[in-house]
C-alpha cells in the first residue's frame, strides 16, 4: 500500500564526503587538462575495466570514455547526441555510452568544457580490454581512425565458468604484448617495480572500495546504490593511484561514523533491494528519491561491485592483473553469476532484486537468459524487471516504471 | 454509507461503489480524458445522487493522486490481485489487459502477489493497440468482437509495432484477406503477447477493459487455457480491490488533496 508521504521523514541524507569526492575528481581532471594543454605527459584512453595500472605505471594520464559517457547521461544530454552518432551509421541499439560519446564528439561538445577543457583530451594511444564487451573496440576504433593514433587491446574470453590458468596466462601474455607499443608512445621504458607499486595501490583502493560497499551489510545501511554510483568515480578513473586510496579512507570513515551514530542512507529503511544492471544515469536522482519515499534502500549492486579487484597482487602484477580482470562478474558465465548473486543476497540481507534490462547494454542485462527465474527458484527472493537504458532516456517509460517499483515494494510488504 | 473505489486508468476511469458487506453496489465508467480530476468527479457525482459516500475515496491507476477530494492511493496490481482473490479464494494467474498496460500477476493461495510483470515499453497488445486498429479499420469494438466470430481462418499479424501492424493489415486486405480473419489474427497477436509475459501456473483470470469490451478474446484465451475465465465486471476489479484492501487496514494514511496545476 502506498504510504502517506512525509517528505521530511524520507529526505535522503547527503554524504559529507561529497566535498572530498569533488576535490578528488577535480584533481584528476586538472591533471588531465594540464597534460592535454602542456603536452608534458602522454594521454592514454582506457576502458573502464582495462589495464589502468599499466598505463599509470608508465606515466600516462588516463582518460576513460565510459566515465565521459556516464557524465553525458547524468547531465541528461545523451539524447541530444545519440541521433548524431546514429546519423553517422551507429545503430541506436548499440551501447548508448558509445553513441552519446561519439555524438557529442561529432558536435564538439563535452561537459568537460565547463571545467575549461577545449574538448575531450586528445589521446596518444587507446587501450581496451574486451572483458566487459566487444563494443569498446569499435568505440575506440572510431577515435583511433579520427586521431590517427595507435590502439592496442586485450581480448578476454567471454562467459568464463572455470577461470583456468590457461585463460589467466593468455590474458597475462597480452599484457606483456602491449608494452612495446606503450613504451614507444610514452617514450619511457617499462619499469616492473613501478608497475608492482601501481598494482599495489590499485589493490589497496579496491579493498577500501569493497569495505565501503560492505558497510551496506549493516541494517540500516549507511550508504545506498545511488550514493555508490556517484562515489565510485575515483575507483574507476584513479585506480592505481594514491588519490583513490586517500579518498576511500575518508568515505569509509564517514560510513563507520554513520553506523556508530545510527544514520542510514534511507532514513526509514524497511526494505533492502539489490540492483542488477546499469544505473539509469538520467534518472539517478529521481530514483533515489523514489526509493527513499518507499523506505527502500538499494543496498548492493552488480554495477558498483564490478570495481572490486582485490586479487591484484604487487608481488605478481601480471598474473594477478590477468586474474582480477578476468574474474569480474560481467565476463563470467550465468552459473557463476548466479552463485555470486546468491551469496550477495544473503550477505546484504536482501528482500528483493530489481533487474534493469538496459536496451543498449546486453552484457549488463542479466535477465535475458532466464537467470532471474533460476535465482528466484533458488532463493525465493522476489524480483522485478524494469526496461530502460543506461543513457538513452527514450528507452525508459518513467510512469510505468514508477508504478512497477511501487507495486514491487507493496509486494515485498505483503510477504 | 458506501465506500467508493476509483481506478483512474490511462483510457478510462472506473468507479465501484461498495456496500458494508463488501459487495459491489454499482459501477460506472467514464473516459479519463486529459483531466483525471474531472473524470473522478463524474464518478463521484454519479453515485452521490443516490448514495451517501464515505470519505476518503480509494484510488489506483495512473491518475491515482490527481484528484481533489480526500483519497488514499493504492497500487493497481495489488488492488486487482486482492479483488481477484476475494472472488476466487485460491491461487490464480491474472492477465489484465488495459488501455496502455498488459499485466501478468501470480497470486498465491494466501492471496499474496508472488510475482508480476508489466508489458515492455511498447503498448502493442494493449487496449490502445486495438483502439487504434479499430479506428483505422473504421470498426467499432462491438463490431470487432462480432466479426471475429465469423472468422474461418486466422491471419497472422507479425509486427510488434502498432503502426507497422496497421501497414501489415492494409497489405493483407489488399491481398484479399477477410476482415473477420484479420480480426481473429489481431486478437491472437494480443494473446501471444500476453502469453510471453510469464508462465500461467494456476487458474487464469482475464481482467481489464479489453476483455470486457471484446468478450470474444476471452473465448480465444479459453481455447489455449481451458482453466480460465473472466469474471463479471472484469474492468472494475482494481477499483473494487482498492476498497477491499482498505477495509482490512487498521488505520488509513490519508493524502489530503492538493491544488492541481492545470
Amino acid at each position: 500500500m502506498t504510504e502517506n508521504i512525509n517528505q521530511e521523514k524520507n529526505m535522503l541524507v547527503k554524504l559529507q564526503s561529497a566535498d572530498d569526492l569533488r576535490r578528488t575528481m577535480d584533481g584528476y581532471f586538472a591533471r588531465l587538462k594540464d597534460a592535454a594543454e602542456t603536452h608534458s605527459r602522454k594521454i592514454a584512453w582506457c576502458t573502464s575495466v582495462g589495464p589502468a595500472e599499466l598505463l599509470y605505471s608508465m606515466g600516462f594520464e588516463v582518460y576513460f570514455p565510459e566515465n565521459h559517457g556516464a557524465m553525458l547521461g547524468a547531465g541528461k544530454n545523451a539524447d541530444k547526441y545519440i541521433p548524431t552518432a546514429v546519423a553517422h551509421g551507429y545503430s541506436p541499439d548499440i551501447c548508448s555510452y558509445l553513441t552519446s560519446d561519439i555524438g557529442a564528439f561529432l558536435q564538439n561538445e563535452t561537459p568537460l568544457q565547463k571545467s575549461g577543457f577545449a574538448s575531450v583530451p586528445r589521446p596518444d594511444i587507446l587501450v581496451y580490454n574486451t572483458n566487459q564487451c566487444r563494443e569498446v573496440e569499435d568505440w575506440f576504433s572510431f577515435y583511433s581512425r579520427h586521431f590517427n593514433v595507435p590502439m592496442v587491446g586485450i581480448h578476454t574470453p567471454l562467459c568464463i565458468s572455470d577461470l583456468t590458468p590457461e585463460i589467466v596466462k593468455s590474458v597475462s601474455d597480452q599484457y606483456h604484448r602491449i608494452i612495446p607499443e606503450l613504451e614507444k608512445v610514452s617514450g619511457k621504458k617499462f619499469d616492473r617495480d613501478r608497475f608492482s607499486e601501481t598494482v599495489g595501490l590499485s589493490h589497496d583502493g579496491c579493498v577500501l572500495w569493497k569495505q565501503v560497499l560492505e558497510k551496506a551489510r549493516h541494517i540500516p545501511s549507511p550508504i545506498n546504490f545511488f550514493d555508490s554510483a556517484i562515489h565510485m568515480g575515483p575507483i574507476v578513473v584513479m585506480r592505481g593511484t594514491i588519490h583513490a586510496v586517500e579518498y576511500y579512507k575518508i568515505l569509509l570513515k564517514e560510513l563507520e561514523a554513520r553506523i556508530d551514530n545510527n544514520i542510514s542512507a534511507v532514513p526509514a529503511e524497511r526494505f533492502r533491494v539489490y540492483w542488477e544492471g546499469m544505473p539509469l544515469w538520467y534518472r539517478l536522482s529521481n530514483l533515489a528519491k523514489l526509493f527513499a519515499r518507499l523506505d527502500t534502500c538499494i543496498v548492493a549492486s552488480t554495477y558498483c561491485n564490478s570495481w572490486v579487484f582485490d586479487d591484484l597482487d604487487p608481488a605478481d602484477p601480471f598474473e594477478s592483473s590477468a586474474l582480477a580482470y578476468s574474474k569480474l562478474f560481467i565476463v563470467r558465465s550465468d552459473s557463476v553469476k548466479e552463485n555470486i548473486l546468491e551469496r550477495l543476497l544473503k550477505e546484504f540481507t536482501v528482500h528483493g532484486i530489481i533487474y534493469h534490462e538496459s536496451k543498449t547494454c546486453a552484457r549488463n542485462s542479466n535477465n535475458r537468459f532466464g537467470l532471474q527465474n533460476r535465482l528466484f527458484k533458488r532463493t525465493n527472493i522476489p524480483y522485478l524487471e524494469i526496461n530502460g537504458d543506461l543513457n538513452d532516456p527514450r528507452c525508459y517509460s518513467e510512469e510505468q516504471s514508477i508504478i512497477a517499483i511501487e507495486t514491487f515494494v507493496d509486494q515485498l510488504a505483503g510477504r | 454509507m458506501y465506500r467508493l473505489g476509483i481506478d483512474l486508468g490511462s483510457s478510462y476511469t472506473k468507479g465501484v461503489l461498495v456496500d458494508e458487506n463488501n459487495w459491489m453496489a454499482g459501477t460506472f465508467c467514464v473516459k479519463s480524458g486529459y483531466n483525471f480530476n474531472n473524470a473522478a468527479s463524474k464518478i463521484i457525482d454519479h453515485f452521490s445522487e443516490s448514495h451517501e459516500i464515505e470519505s476518503p475515496v480509494f484510488t489506483c491507476g495512473y491518475g491515482r493522486e490527481q484528484i481533489q477530494v480526500p483519497f488514499v492511493p493504492n497500487s493497481e496490481l495489488i488492488a486487482l490481485s486482492r479483488a481477484v482473490y476475494h472472488i476466487y479464494q485460491r491461487a490464480c494467474s491474472i492477465i489484465d489487459i488495459g488501455g496502455q498496460d498488459t499485466k501478468f500477476i501470480q497470486v498465491n493461495a494466501l492471496g499474496q502477489v508472488d510475482k508480476f510483470k508489466m508489458n515492455r515499453k511498447c503498448a502493442a497488445g494493449t487496449g490502445s493497440f486495438l483502439e487504434e486498429i479499430a479506428f483505422r479499420l473504421d470498426v467499432t469494438p462491438a463490431e470487432f468482437t462480432n466479426f471475429a466470430k465469423d472468422a474461418t481462418r486466422e491471419v497472422k499479424i507479425n509486427s510488434f509495432c502498432t503502426v507497422f501492424a496497421i501497414s501489415e493489415i492494409i497489405g493483407m486486405i489488399k491481398n484479399g484477406a477477410t476482415l473477420p480473419n484479420i480480426i481473429l489474427g489481431i486478437y491472437n497477436s494480443i494473446i501471444l503477447r500476453s502469453m510471453e509475459m510469464a508462465l500461467v501456473e494456476d487458474h487464469l483470470v482475464i481482467t481489464g477493459g479489453l476483455p470486457a469490451m471484446h468478450p470474444t478474446i476471452v473465448g480465444l484465451f479459453k481455447q489455449r487455457y481451458p482453466d480460465s475465465d473472466s469474471p463479471e465486471q472484469a474492468q472494475f476489479l482494481a477499483a473494487f480491490g482498492c476498497v477491499l484492501l482498505n477495509s482490512e487496514r487498521k488505520s488509513i494514511d490519508l493524502i489530503p488533496p492538493d491544488p492541481l496545476p492545470l
